[in-house]
Formats: C-alpha cells, sequence, structure tokens
C-alpha cells in the first residue's frame, strides 16, 4: 500500500472557452514514510497536484487513491473526515485563524474531531513544545513572526497525528534561518514516519527529500532520487 | 468515547469563536444589536400597552360583567340595545317575582319599555318610553338637572332633551296622560340594558295605566359575581323554563369577550406594523452576516481544509447570529418595559396594569420574535458559508 498514489490525474480549468489542463495526466507513488518534493515553477500545476492529494479538490479524471482508499467514490462528509485525520496541511500562508490563540489553533483540528478538551490541552501543549514555541501558546498569530506562525501550523496540522502531512511552499514567506527551523522540523517529523509531500519551487528545499519529482505544464517530467 | 461533558467543553470553544468574531467587528455587531432591540422593543412595547389599553377599557365595563338580562322567551328582539315589545311579549309579574327571588340575586331591576308617540306644545314625535320604579333609575343613571322623581312626573334622556329643548317642569303628554318632566339626565355611555339619551322614563305604575301592561319588558338582574351568571342561568333554566320556555337569558359576559376579541385584534395588527421594524433588522443582520462571510471565506477554507465539515461552518455562523439575536432581544424586552410605561403614562395616564403577567408574556413573544428573526436571517449567510468549495475558498483574496 502507497500513502498516496495518483492515477493519470486531470485536473481541467475552463477559462472562457478554453480549456487549461491544470494536471494532465499525472501518475504518482507515494510510499508510505518517504520524503517527496515536487518541484515546478509558479503555474506549474503544483499547488493544483497537492490539492488533489489532499482530497481538497476533486480531479476531473484519473483517480487519487489515499491510503489504499480510493477517494473518487467518497462524498462530501468522508472527505472532511480524511482531512481531518488522515492529512496534515502546511500553506505558505499558515493560514492560523486569527481569532484564535496559537494554543487554539492547535486544539481546533482535534475540536472538529470531538477530542476530548483534556487530551486536547495535553497534545496541543506537547505539539507546541515539540514545534519550541510553547512560550508563544497564549499568543494570537498577529503576535507572532511569521517563523512561529509557520511552526503553530505545524503543530496544528500534526494534531489529530496525520500519516501524510502535505507542504505548500511551507518556507515561502520566511527568511532563510526561520525556513531552515521549518524544514527541520518537517524533516524531525518524517523521520519519526510521517510521510511527506512538499511543493517548491526552491531548489535548496529539495535537499531534505528523499525523492524530487519536477511538474511542467501539469506533467511530471522526470524523476530523480535526492 | 465522548463524554457529555467534553461535548460541553467542545461547545464552549465553538461558542468563543463565535463570540471573538462578532467582537472582531465590534461597532458592525453592535449596530445589529441595536437593529433587533429597536425591534424586539417596538413589537413589545406595542404589545405591553395593547393589552394595558384593553385591561383599561374592560375595567369601565366591570359592572356589567355580572349583569343579567332577562327577556320573554317569545319574541325578544333586542335592537341596538332597545327592545321593542308589542302585544304579549312580556314577562308576567308572577314570573317575575320568582325569577328575582331565585339564589345568586343580588339586586334587580323591572323594566317595561314601548314605543309611543309624544305630544310635546305643537309637535308630535316618537320616543321609547319605559316604565321603572324611582329606586333602579336612581341605581343606574343620574340627572343633569332636576331630580329623579316618577310619581306623576317623568326624567328625560339628554339627548331627547337636547333636541326638544324640554326643561324640568316641560309638560309632556304621553297617550292622552300628561307628564312633568322632573329631571333631565346625565348623558350616558353606549349601554345594553337601558338606554335612556333618547327616552322618557316614567314610573311602572304610570306605565301600566298608560299602556295597559300586565308585565315586564325585560329583567336586569345583578348576580353576585361573575362565576355566579352560570349558576343563575342554570337555576333559571330548572325552575322557570321547565315546564315551557318562558324566558330567555343574555349575559353581557358575551359582550366582554366582543371587546376583548376586537382589542386583541387591533393589539395584534398594531404589533405587525412593529413587525416592520424587526424586519429591517433582519436585513441588517443579513447584511453584517453576508459581509463577515465574504470577509472570512479564507478562514472557512482554512476551516473546511483541516476537517470541519459543511455543518459545523453552518453552526458557526448560526451561533453568531443567535448570540447577536439573545443580546438583542434580551435588552430589547427590557427595554420595553420602560417603553410600555411610558406608552402608558402618555395616552392611558396609568401605569397600573404594567407589571403584570401579560407583560411578561409580551416580553418574551418580543424575544421570541427577534431570536426567530435573527435566526432567519443569519440562516442563508451561514448556508452560504457551508457551501464554499475548500481550495477556492483558501485561494479567495
Amino acid at each position: 500500500m502507497y500513502a498516496i498514489e495518483l492515477k493519470d490525474v486531470k485536473k481541467v480549468y475552463r477559462v472562457g472557452n478554453e480549456d487549461i489542463y491544470a494536471v494532465n495526466g499525472v501518475s504518482l507513488k507515494v510510499k508510505v514514510g518517504e520524503f517527496l518534493c515536487v518541484m515546478g515553477a509558479s503555474g506549474s500545476g503544483k499547488t493544483t497536484l497537492l490539492s488533489l492529494m489532499g482530497c481538497l479538490d476533486k480531479p476531473t479524471s484519473g483517480k487519487v487513491i489515499v491510503e489504499g482508499v480510493d477517494t473518487s467514490e467518497l462524498g462530501d462528509r468522508e472527505l472532511t473526515k480524511i482531512r481531518r485525520d488522515k492529512i496534515g496541511f502546511v500553506f505558505q500562508q499558515y493560514h492560523l485563524i486569527p481569532t484564535l490563540t496559537a494554543f487554539e489553533n492547535v486544539e481546533l483540528p482535534m475540536l472538529l474531531k470531538g477530542i476530548s478538551k483534556k487530551e486536547r490541552e495535553r497534545r496541543a501543549m506537547e505539539l507546541l513544545k515539540i514545534m519550541g514555541i510553547d512560550k508563544a501558546a497564549n499568543r494570537k498569530p498577529s503576535e507572532l513572526s511569521g517563523g512561529m506562525q509557520q511552526r503553530v501550523a505545524i503543530a496544528r496540522a500534526l494534531a489529530n497525528n496525520p500519516k501524510i502531512l502535505l507542504c505548500d511552499e511551507p518556507t515561502g514567506n520566511l527568511d532563510t534561518k526561520s525556513g531552515e527551523v521549518v524544514m527541520n522540523l518537517i524533516k524531525q517529523q518524517n523521520e519519526k514516519g510521517v510521510t511527506v509531500v512538499l511543493v517548491t519551487h526552491d531548489p535548496d528545499i529539495s535537499k531534505y527529500a528523499d525523492r524530487v519529482v519536477r511538474i511542467r505544464d501539469g506533467k511530471l517530467i522526470g524523476q530523480e532520487s535526492g | 468515547m465522548e463524554s457529555s461533558s467534553d461535548k460541553r467543553a467542545g461547545e464552549i470553544m465553538y461558542f468563543q469563536m463565535a463570540f471573538r468574531n462578532l467582537r472582531r467587528n465590534g461597532i458592525r455587531s453592535s449596530l445589529a444589536i441595536i437593529g433587533i432591540i429597536i425591534g424586539v422593543m417596538a413589537v413589545a412595547s406595542i404589545g405591553i400597552f395593547g393589552a394595558n389599553l384593553k385591561a383599561t377599557v374592560l375595567s369601565n365595563f366591570q359592572n356589567i360583567t355580572n349583569e343579567v338580562l332577562i327577556y320573554p322567551a317569545y319574541s325578544a328582539k333586542l335592537r341596538h340595545g332597545i327592545v321593542t315589545t308589542s302585544g304579549v311579549t312580556y314577562i308576567d309579574k308572577r314570573t317575575a317575582e320568582r325569577i328575582v327571588r331565585l339564589p345568586y340575586v343580588k339586586d334587580y331591576a323591572f323594566v317595561c319599555s314601548n314605543f309611543a308617540t309624544v305630544k310635546y306644545r305643537e309637535g308630535v314625535f316618537g320616543a321609547t318610553v319605559y316604565g321603572m320604579d324611582e329606586k333602579s333609575v336612581k341605581k343606574l343613571f343620574s340627572v343633569e338637572k332636576g331630580s329623579i322623581k316618577l310619581s306623576g312626573s317623568c326624567v328625560v334622556g339628554y339627548d331627547l332633551a337636547d333636541r326638544l329643548n324640554l326643561r324640568v317642569g316641560s309638560r309632556l303628554e304621553i297617550k292622552g296622560k300628561e307628564f312633568r318632566v322632573a329631571g333631565i339626565l346625565k348623558e350616558a355611555g353606549a349601554r345594553f340594558d337601558v338606554n335612556p339619551n333618547n327616552a322618557i322614563i316614567i314610573s311602572l305604575r304610570d306605565f301600566d295605566k298608560t299602556f295597559n301592561a300586565k308585565g315586564y319588558s325585560f329583567i336586569v338582574v345583578w348576580v353576585r359575581s361573575l362565576n355566579d351568571v352560570q349558576l343563575f342561568k342554570d337555576a333559571v333554566e330548572k325552575t322557570i323554563n321547565a315546564k315551557e320556555k318562558k324566558v330567555d337569558v343574555f349575559e353581557l359576559k358575551i359582550i366582554i369577550s366582543k371587546i376583548n376579541e376586537t382589542f386583541n385584534f387591533v393589539s395584534r395588527f398594531l404589533m405587525a406594523i412593529a413587525g416592520v421594524s424587526l424586519l429591517v433588522a433582519g436585513v441588517s443582520i443579513l447584511n453584517v452576516m453576508l459581509m463577515s462571510t465574504i470577509e472570512r471565506t479564507k478562514e472557512i477554507g482554512v476551516m473546511l481544509a483541516i476537517g470541519a465539515y459543511r455543518s459545523t461552518i453552518l453552526k458557526l455562523f448560526l451561533l453568531e447570529a443567535l448570540i447577536l439575536g439573545i443580546i438583542g432581544s434580551v435588552i430589547g424586552a427590557l427595554l420595553s418595559l420602560a417603553g410600555g410605561y411610558t406608552v402608558d403614562m402618555l395616552i392611558l395616564h396609568s401605569t397600573k396594569y404594567l407589571f403584570s403577567v401579560t407583560t411578561v408574556f409580551y416580553m418574551l413573544e418580543g424575544m421570541f420574535f427577534g431570536l426567530l428573526t435573527t435566526l432567519l436571517s443569519g440562516f442563508y449567510p451561514a448556508w452560504k458559508a457551508s457551501r464554499l468549495e475548500p481550495l477556492e475558498a483558501l485561494r479567495y483574496e
């Protein structure tokens, strides 16, 4: 079983009278515990690919199989459950909820799952400690630096113990030093067994990956081992 | 898995999120709340005022609620409160005496009435002539001029006196018999038994002589209390009407219930008009929530991405509307007490009916409609938020 398997996946957007193939026939297998880096320029379709893997979007054709489950068969609630329980997202823009403290942001996915308050609090504190930001637990996102916000976001992504972490340019908005901290934290999770798929246009990031695939115009153009 | 206290803790967190979201745009939320406050206050105040107005009006009729009218069963015709009798339509004196000796009777008045041509100076006119004893007339009416004396003389109603320029001492001729006007009655309000304004009242004995009456046209009976009305009616049926139906019993309670009905209708109508302000408040909530939905598109996208069900998003937004509704409705209902007080003072010049169960009822009703309005107008934005596509919402700028 693969963590994620894509079978001839296409995603077509219709703009005016033209069909745009954001993803055009991608087949890809991500092994359990692998650190895969998808590299491509902006507009290459890498973010769309990641969204398809994360069940945020449905393919026009082809299959997306997450941990052996064919997601094309699933309804809205089941897809939501997969996102909640099996996948953690880390976005370039952090996407923290501005009204919640760092601690509550990490609590949120567990709240959505219905985890008990006690367990939520224990796990949130543990994750913030792992990310080295437990002292900022009660601060709002607006009071945190970009690097710290991204670490909160990683903690949130890990809240429900997902097996897969999907990262979309996680260091894109960060300075080199913060970016390194973030990448090391992601790598650390990968070493603990979490499958990581990371999309980026930054070649420096690829050094953390086990494998790098390149995408251009919605198609994979080559594979090399990192 | 999840205990009820955990569930409660979860609800508390959703509640906190909703509350903080409202605080984020404090001024906007406050304005929406003010809208609801005004709407609830208008509806509840009008309701309270309507109820108090009704109570005030009904209190004017208090003395007739335990009044019962008894007519001959044959052909009692009550038109505009005037009973027209012709020929045999009377209650014979023996029956009448039996009726007023029944239990529950506190007081009574025998009344004869007929329509007659009356001569005054050169003119001839038609008027209702009542035959009553002095005591009953004194009980029911008071004089404007002169005094109530009925032996060989009469008293006349205010309108009649006004119309014919009658004065105390004027002489009228009814069916060939002359009567001196001893008194002119004060103008009386609408009554259901004896309407004196356009009538002449003479004594029962004179009435007998003049019209050759064999009994009474109707009897006014006052029972001891409202509850006795039905008991008295039953007693009449069992005794007087046992063999043959001799009399009809007409209770004025019915009129009270008609007044009640009318006022309830008017009150509802006024409340509906006040409800327009609640409608406006609803539109403003709709506006606030829609703006909030649009502004928070990205956040909704995040929530959906990290595993919130659409129903959870719906719940969160409805919770926000509910919070606005609860705050606005409670404050509005409390202020409606002040509103009701003010309107009562201005129009009724009295607030004695303000602190009653009906007031609480209208406050609760105002709150109910306030909440209903916010939930209804909060529903569309909440639904819209819950239908967002996660990816598009995330990319929304």
